[in-house]
């Protein structure tokens, strides 16, 4: 019951889905855009205790005082300003509210303003951190010892002038052949040897799913039910 | 001044303050960056949250339910199905029922890894392999009319594929030939992850423009 149940719905809705997608009758779309509207409603409330999770652990640091435990109000000032915002569609049709300028949802100005103006920026500013990090780890790991490591430092090297219009400019203006060579090499080494690379990883990697697809819906892998065997 | 302007102008402030806030981690961890941190955590599970609802929730279960009992569309009933095997993800919270869990992950994990079979197959699988073969076609086609240098690169893709699928078989112990190609293989893997990285170190850097622009432009009108 509690290993078996989940093994045969998992065998049947993984075999459903992968034969449904194959036959072109009516029954057969009906039931796999169904399925899938089901997957869709299922998922959601894989969120629910994503949340109850992180609230835990942040309720947790504040009742313990651990280090920094003041921020985790921001979490949930955060979250909470969000939500309230966010879902109470109902509270629309309250004239009171729509009087005061007040709508709520995600088409809401509030819930838009502050995706706009905090969520995007601290996004953006989050991610263009890597690029101080990378540039220093690349400073003190990058070193041309092997071919390999030549290669691939020679490939970043061209890829990344090639990327930028000072490459050509200064290229154009010191020698005396080969206009615009660093961006036409790092066009090539795109579109040829990185392709190739790529091509052969995405193949692997679709191999290697479509093998794990199979042995899960055969319930030859059963990790994802957690626990011990018997259980 | 407009109430719209207002709240741009304010918007403006928050965002380039924030930003600098971030970008104080720079020097060492500081109070300024771990309130930006937390707010940030904080806006982006709200945000996420919200969406997940109203893209997921509402079209998929809620709308069907409330057409099945207005309109009298009772096909739409069936979507308490899948609200009742959701709500077995709440069985985690009690520790004698939290084998229930199984049940949503399972009917979640096999319709993944059903789709996962023909979609993977057809999206990745066969158009790599077009994608790496049909340029030999059409050299065919033109009666080898193509340059040498087109020529050179449609060979060179195809080496390239082989060698770097060659250098995953592990089914074979890397000696001799297989050795060889293997060989030939981690070349263009090295130029590849080389490329990779640079793209990844550009795009990085784009970001961190754009967000200057945004400081020096939006926020102080420098330039």
């Amino acid at each position: 019951m509690r290993r078996q149940v989940p093994l045969v719905l998992c065998f049947a809705f993984g075999i459903v889905m992968a034969l449904t997608e194959f036959s072109p009758h009516q029954w057969s779309k009906w039931i796999n855009e169904e399925v899938i509207d089901w997957a869709l409603v299922i998922g959601p409330f894989a969120l629910v205790i994503a949340i109850a999770t992180l609230v835990q652990t942040h309720w947790t640091r504040i009742r313990r005082r651990t280090e920094h435990w003041q921020y985790s109000y921001l979490v949930f000032g955060g979250m909470i300003i969000m939500l309230l915002i966010g879902i109470p569609t109902f509270l629309n049709k309250i004239p009171f509210l729509s009087k005061i300028g007040l709508s709520f949802g995600q088409k809401s100005p509030i819930f838009v303003w502050l995706f706009n103006h905090v969520q995007v920026p601290m996004d953006a500013t989050m991610f263009s951190l890597l690029a101080f990090f990378i540039a220093s780890a690349a400073y003190r790991a990058f070193r041309a010892r092997t071919l390999e490591a030549t290669l691939l430092l020679g490939a970043a090297l061209i890829v990344m002038i090639g990327n930028v219009p000072i490459g050509d400019f200064i290229w154009n203006a010191v020698m005396p052949f080969g206009e615009n060579l660093p961006s036409d090499a790092r066009q090539w080494i795109l579109d040829n040897p990185n392709l190739s690379a790529r091509r052969g990883i995405i193949l692997g990697i679709s191999l290697g799913v479509i093998s794990q697809s199979i042995r899960i819906i055969l319930g030859i892998e059963r990790s994802y039910l957690g626990g011990v065997e018997g259980e | 001044m407009e109430w719209v302007e207002i709240m741009e102008t304010v918007g403006i402030w928050v965002a380039a303050l924030l930003t600098l806030c971030i970008y104080s981690f720079l020097y060492r961890d500081n109070p300024f960056y771990r309130f930006a941190e937390h707010l940030f955590v904080g806006i982006s599970v709200g945000y996420f949250t919200v969406l997940t609802i109203h893209q997921g929730l509402i079209p998929f279960a809620w709308d069907p339910l409330a057409a099945a009992f207005k309109e009298k569309e009772w096909v739409g009933l069936v979507r308490f199905i899948p609200i009742g095997i959701g709500l077995l993800f709440f069985a985690r919270l009690a520790p004698t029922h939290a084998w229930l869990i199984r049940y949503p992950i399972a009917i979640l994990i096999g319709v993944g890894s059903g789709l996962a079979i023909p979609n993977v197959m057809r999206a990745d699988i066969f158009r790599q392999i077009h994608g790496t073969l049909t340029p030999f076609a059409e050299l065919h086609a033109s009666g080898w009319a193509l340059g040498p240098f087109q020529i050179f690169g449609i060979i060179l893709m195809l080496v390239g594929v082989i060698s770097t699928l060659t250098y995953f078989f592990f089914s074979v112990e890397h000696r001799g030939v297989v050795g060889g190609v293997s060989k030939v293989g981690i070349v263009f893997l090295m130029i590849g992850f080389g490329s990779a990285f640079g793209n990844t170190v550009m795009g990085r850097v784009s970001l961190l423009i754009q967000r200057v622009d945004f400081l020096l432009a939006d926020w102080l009108h420098l330039i």
